[in-house]
């Protein structure tokens, strides 16, 4: 369907189809970023035996972070004196656009997908690559030294987990043949890629938490170290961009990993009555579980501990893995 | 010539990667510079998806993106936050500046307008990651492998330069 509409005639219709389409995924994801904040409050709440959010909207706090975005919006917007206005300003947008760009060639299921492109996986990975750039703008036009010190962590975090990720999957990318996410799901019919990858497994999610900037990986924002790391001139609703796209981030991470190693859509033996969609929708929210439990459980690691696992650990079990499967490729043949 | 969209695409895109162009000539700032080149780039990724060669579009934005945020760094600690580069030219050098672009561009389009480009096969974007693997390992094996070699020297020599600095360094102290 999106093939032909990329090749028809450029109308007022065509475009509206588009526009509709894009907005429709955008208020999906704000809906899915309002229920994550809530629901990892509340897993977080319950695992340090507290309540967590539970005053507005009910005993469940459902109205939480609806008030909190309310009251995101409604503040005053600060921009520092001697900040680099152009840049404090577009920042935010060169850090969100790509989180939203990176949904287009997820396929949530065999019919459900914006863009069926060949290199979907690299494509992946090199867009979310340019929030970074993003992180690091602000940082500066911030002219703030905890800011500037938080991008420049940021930076430096990026492209020393961005290998292992890369190096991780390329165990799948060599059982499948190929780039295609479509591709990639389908060639998981007889096991998922957990079971044939777990070392990929590993190494993709840890590298993946470190890609996302969270915890035990949140050192461009640490708060007891800098203050709130590189966003700590932003407020109000400049703000709630760079939130927004960590949690954009969050969703396509969570459906990347349920899509490379969980087999995406597709169900488990006998259980196949249950629609793809429930299916995808069942493995994404575990994924995303086990992302907020890493959260509570594990404390912030070092900077020089950070380096040294990604250089040191990450990628030479990457870069074996690697030789392992093509090993297991030849010789056993089973793909 | 359809009013396609791939038409609207294209000049929009060449638009940005020329403003961007432009931009990273004339500003003062090295960071403003570096954002306008990585619009720049992305949009000349974009020309590369709409010329179907989708693997160099993602390669070139992969790479880049990497290494945009590399120069950001070294611009921003490098320079001075609020440094500024002052151009001092004349008058006279700008004008015949000016007539040198012109020159220039007629030159170029005298060139591109009579140009017949033979039509080339035209199956080479289908599967082009794929064409581009097996051209790369069946016809090119031993330029690439001499190309991971060098890239391996480069990455030795780094760290024995970087070694040899901690070394002086302890010494003086």
């Amino acid at each position: 369907m999106v093939e032909e509409l990329l090749y028809s005639e450029a109308g007022l219709l065509n475009f509206g189809i588009f526009f509709l389409l894009a907005t429709v995924l955008l208020l999906v994801v704000l809906g899915f970023v309002t229920y994550a904040i809530l629901a990892e409050r509340k897993i977080m709440g319950f695992m340090q035996l507290r309540h967590g959010p539970n005053q507005v909207g009910g005993r469940w706090g459902l109205l939480q972070t609806v008030a909190d975005v309310l009251k995101l919006l409604l503040k005053e917007d600060t921009i520092p004196k001697l900040a680099d206005r152009p840049l404090f300003i577009l920042a935010p947008v060169i850090a969100f656009a790509p989180a939203f760009m990176v949904l287009a060639t997820i396929p949530f299921t065999d019919k459900l997908q914006f863009a069926d492109i060949g290199v979907g996986l690299l494509y992946y990975i090199a867009i979310s690559g340019l929030t970074t750039v993003g992180i690091v703008t602000g940082s500066w036009a911030s002219n703030n030294k905890y800011a500037l010190l938080g991008g420049m962590r940021a930076a430096a975090q990026m492209i020393s987990y961005e290998i292992p990720l890369v190096m991780s999957v390329l165990g799948i990318v060599l059982l499948t043949g190929s780039l295609n996410l479509n591709e990639i799901v389908e060639a998981q019919k007889n096991g998922w890629f957990i079971i044939w990858q777990p070392i990929a497994f590993i190494i993709f999610l840890i590298a993946s938490t470190a890609e996302l900037n969270r915890v035990p990986f949140d050192l461009p924002e640490a708060e007891s170290e800098l203050v709130a790391g590189f966003h700590v001139e932003y407020s109000g609703f400049r703000w709630a961009f760079f939130m927004l796209a960590e949690y954009v981030y969050f969703f396509a991470m969570a459906s990347l990993t349920t899509v490379l190693f969980l087999g995406g859509w597709l169900p488990l033996p006998f259980l196949d009555f249950i629609p793809g969609a429930v299916w995808f929708a069942l493995k994404f929210t575990a994924v995303i579980f086990v992302l907020v439990w890493f959260r509570v459980t594990f404390p912030r690691i070092r900077a020089d501990q950070l380096m040294e696992f990604g250089w040191k650990v990450l990628l030479p079990i990457a870069l074996a893995n690697i030789f392992l499967t093509a090993l297991l490729k030849e010789w056993l043949s089973i793909f | 010539m359809t009013f396609s969209g791939e038409f609207l695409a294209f000049m929009s895109l060449a638009l940005v990667a020329v403003i961007g162009g432009v931009l990273l000539l004339n500003l003062t700032r090295v960071v403003h510079m570096v954002v306008a080149l990585v619009f720049t780039f992305v949009s000349i990724a974009g020309i590369y998806v709409l010329l179907s060669a989708e693997f160099l579009a993602a390669v070139q934005i992969l790479i880049y993106s990497g290494s945009i945020t590399i120069i950001m760094l070294f611009g921003v600690m490098l320079t001075r936050h609020n440094d500024t580069s002052e151009p001092k030219t004349g008058r006279l050098r700008k004008l015949l500046l000016f007539l040198g672009v012109l020159g220039f561009a007629f030159a170029v389009y005298i060139g591109i307008y009579n140009l017949d480009l033979p039509s080339a096969p035209n199956d080479l974007h289908v599967n082009n990651t794929e064409q581009i693997g097996i051209e790369l390992y069946s016809k090119f094996i031993i330029p690439f492998e001499v190309t991971s070699v060098l890239l391996l020297v480069a990455l030795v020599g780094s760290i024995v330069l970087a070694k040899r600095d901690d070394d002086k360094e302890a010494e003086k102290e």
